[in-house]
């Protein structure tokens, strides 16, 4: 079975009023890359993962979750 | 002149670079017609010789495009934010496509070969042009589709 790695990053970003290149600038990534992650066509690193979660301030479980 | 940050100048060239690896990926596969119809002639011109050599150039330039991170003229820290994970990423998907590539086009030819004669050389060059073409063309397509809005 097929698993997807879901995530709400969209939505933390809109509570911080954040745009995708001020997310990318504070993970030290392109806003490509947070575009990709968001919109789940990239499955990003555990690090990545993390930085992300640290830059939204949420834990990193809240943020991402596996889908069937 | 309006002066970027970093980060703007890292996704103003890596959105520029998406959109000329696909167009670069078609030019390079338009520049092999030039090639064989060069060696079809028993007696190839000097003109030829030329065409053959920016073949090898634009061949390398590609190759190194490929498994570095490009932009050599930027500065490092552009360079790495350009080169960031999804970069890497699609730059290895890319690679992995273009050696699939050549290797079914190498097994091909060993067949071909056998009910129509080729030269080492022709060989090679078909190799090398379909597997560098095809990486080039596979990572500026995942490159285009990453920096689409969703």
């Amino acid at each position: 079975m097929a698993e997807r790695l879901a995530n709400r990053i969209k939505e933390k970003r809109g509570e911080l009023g954040l745009t995708q290149a001020e997310l990318a600038e504070r993970c030290g990534v392109t806003r490509k890359t947070v575009n990709t992650v968001e919109n789940g066509v990239f499955t990003p690193s555990a690090l990545l993962a993390i930085k992300l979660a640290r830059a939204l301030s949420v834990p990193v479980e809240e943020l991402f979750w596996l889908e069937d | 002149m309006v002066e970027r940050s970093t980060a703007e100048r890292a996704d103003f060239l890596s959105r520029r670079r998406a959109r000329m690896l696909p167009v670069l990926a078609i030019l390079y596969f338009m520049q092999q017609t030039t090639y064989f119809r060069s060696t079809a002639n028993p007696h190839p011109r000097p003109v030829d010789h030329v065409w053959i050599s920016a073949w090898v150039v634009l061949s390398l330039i590609i190759l190194a495009a490929l498994v570095t991170k490009g932009f050599w003229l930027q500065p490092k820290e552009v360079r790495d934010l350009i080169d960031d994970e999804s970069s890497r990423a699609n730059r290895l998907e890319g690679l992995r496509v273009g050696f699939i590539f050549a290797t079914l086009t190498a097994i091909a030819l060993y067949f071909v070969d056998q009910f129509s004669p080729m030269t080492a050389r022709e060989a090679i060059h078909i190799i090398l042009s379909l597997g560098l073409g095809a990486a080039l063309l596979r990572f500026g397509m995942l490159e285009r589709r990453a920096h689409q809005d969703g």
